[in-house]
């Protein structure tokens, strides 16, 4: 009995110890990025080394939008996740109901094909999405760039999961009633799936907003790319310019603070929903 | 029709029906469909198609069949990319499955403040939310072999620091360290779900019972989370073995070739030296590796229960 208790005695402290260690852990590399973006030339080159900006500055901001399209960046890849996320809601919500609620042939046999597409890795597919990208007149566009993300099958996994939950009687009730399949889904599936629905947008426009590889190569123009992409153009044509960089990067993660400080309890469980273990 | 067998009309009547109820049952699924076909799985047939070619648009593609397969086994900057990832997968994998598990674990146990939980889980998740320019710029700095912090503190204890991402031996690992910062928040959030999922009352009885704290972590945890750790193997070895983004913003492979995994050699090929057709090929063995890997997920841990 003694034993255990000193066991859950070290257990403590251990979980006290490890919960300070780790967040400083954590949190120190951003807050790195933060506090160079404000610091002067000389104080991000000084040895020794300079833990808070001795004479905060605005410059590496002024230079990078002096610079760079910052701006129009930030509003690519707003335009390409916002657009990413309504389309593949309203194509995922269509098929998942399908999936979950009308019957017809063949179509256990599709979704199971679709579920193991999820697994497909990207990077296979971008030199055939590159060329189709060309032939359809979509490189160097932001469609050409955001169309590939859309049919995401874990949305269509995710919400079918969910609509299967959803109690028969509401459904036979309407039908009863002369619901059409349609007024089901958007009278009684959708007002009753907000949650999931809300948990799988956030997850869609971060995935959106953070894809690198395809907008990486579908997008040419300067002005034209997304900010993880324009991030990479500030990184190729300045190896030493530290404090833009670091200005850059720390505009670039302030949406993601500012979106998850708002969101945070929802993000975390919309990611315990997606990840496909609670359901 | 009188001279018809009476239940005719009812037997049209409900093919009929069945037939509409296929139509809209598929008429649902259409658009989604059309994306993913177009987007999801046509690709991946002109990959392969593209992967037997000699690509070349000025004189014309000629046909090789499986010749460009036989040459990515002979070049040895492939199997160095092989290498590569099945190293990169090896590092990153085990560390975010543990790390993941320790802060799940760290803060379910948690019994003081809840702000001071809150925060900390918001810290451990932050990462996750970054783009992966992003976290390479961070990284890159932090680990700047002149004025970053890191080097400062190996200076200051009188550790002669090495070159960090310069240093061939150091550049994977840490690169692989950088996405352990990345993306333990998404499985700790996983693993947190998956230990609030475990009914209270098996603790109280294995406590009643006398159980040690690592009886009751090795016997009562680890095997009631067995699916969700399961699964988090099979998804982290995976976007292991398809890293690209890090690899591409941090170092670029370097150096020398120390660093370059498949999706990099992958696109150097494809979109540098213009060798679609090899690049293509590589694409087709990643996704072999990918299914065998899954495959091997599904059927050795018995994960199929947990996918459908």
């Amino acid at each position: 009995m003694s034993r255990r208790k000193t066991a859950i005695k070290y257990w403590t402290v251990f979980t006290h110890i490890g919960l300070l260690v780790f967040s400083l852990m954590w949190a120190f590399p951003s807050l790195w990025v933060a506090l160079t973006a404000f610091k002067s030339n000389e104080d991000i080159f000084s040895i020794p080394i300079k833990f808070f900006p001795a004479r905060p500055t605005f410059d590496h901001f002024i230079r990078l939008f002096a610079k760079w399209p910052f701006g129009r960046w930030l509003l690519n890849s707003l335009f390409l996740a916002m657009f990413v996320t309504v389309l593949s809601l309203v194509v995922c919500t269509l098929a998942a109901y399908s999936f979950a609620r009308l019957s017809w042939r063949g179509r256990d046999t599709l979704f199971l094909i679709i579920l193991a597409s999820m697994l497909l890795p990207m990077e296979v597919s971008i030199i055939p999405l590159y060329f189709m990208a060309v032939q359809f007149k979509l490189f160097n566009t932001i469609y050409g760039a955001a169309l590939p993300l859309i049919p995401l099958p874990i949305g269509v996994f995710l919400l079918r999961q969910f609509f299967l939950n959803i109690p028969r009687d509401l459904e036979d009730a309407a039908r009863i009633d002369g619901c059409s399949s349609f007024g089901i889904l958007w009278r009684i599936v959708i007002p009753n799936s907000l949650p999931v629905l809300s948990a799988y947008g956030i997850y869609i426009f971060n995935y959106a907003w953070n894809e690198f590889l395809w907008p990486l190569i579908c997008l040419r123009d300067p002005n034209k790319v997304t900010l993880s992409v324009g991030l990479r153009l500030i990184q190729g044509a300045f190896e030493l310019d530290y404090g833009l960089i670091n200005a850059a990067a720390f505009l670039a993660s302030l949406p993601s603070l500012f979106v998850f400080m708002l969101l945070r309890q929802r993000i975390i469980r919309g990611i315990a929903l997606s990840s496909g273990i609670k359901g | 029709m009188p001279f018809l067998p009476p239940n005719f009309v009812s037997m049209k009547r409900f093919s009929t029906r069945g037939l509409r109820r296929e139509i809209e049952g598929l008429v649902y699924v259409l658009p989604y469909l059309l994306l993913w076909g177009t987007f999801i799985l046509w690709p991946l047939g002109y990959g392969f198609y593209l992967s037997l070619f000699d690509w070349n648009p000025i004189k014309g593609s000629k046909f090789v069949g499986f010749a460009n397969y036989v040459a990515l086994f002979k070049d040895p900057r492939f199997l160095n990319a092989l290498t590569n990832s099945f190293k990169f997968a090896a590092m990153v994998v085990p560390l975010v499955l543990i790390v993941a598990f320790l802060f799940a674990l760290i803060l379910w146990s948690w019994r003081g403040s809840r702000y001071l939980s809150r925060f900390a889980q918001a810290v451990f998740f932050f990462p996750y939310l970054l783009t992966v320019s992003v976290v390479a710029i961070t990284w890159r700095w932090l680990l700047d072999p002149d004025f970053g912090p890191i080097t400062f503190v190996f200076k200051y204890l009188r550790i002669p620091a090495p070159t960090f991402l310069s240093d061939p031996f150091w550049a994977l690992p840490l690169i692989a360290l950088a996405t352990v910062w990345w993306l333990s928040g998404y499985r700790m959030v996983v693993f947190q779900a998956a230990l609030g999922d475990i009914p209270q009352e098996l603790f109280e009885v294995a406590v009643l019972d006398g159980a040690h704290i690592n009886q009751l972590l090795f016997r009562v945890i680890v095997p009631l989370m067995k699916p969700a750790i399961l699964f988090s193997l099979v998804l982290t070895t995976i976007s292991g073995f398809r890293t690209f983004g890090q690899v591409f913003m941090m170092t670029e492979g370097g150096p020398g070739r120390a660093t370059e995994v498949l999706a990099l050699y992958l696109y150097l090929n494809a979109f540098e030296y213009f060798r679609i057709g090899r690049a293509a090929a590589a694409g087709v063995i990643m996704l072999i590796l990918t299914l065998i890997l899954t495959l091997l997920g599904v059927k050795l841990l018995g994960l199929k229960s947990e996918l459908y």
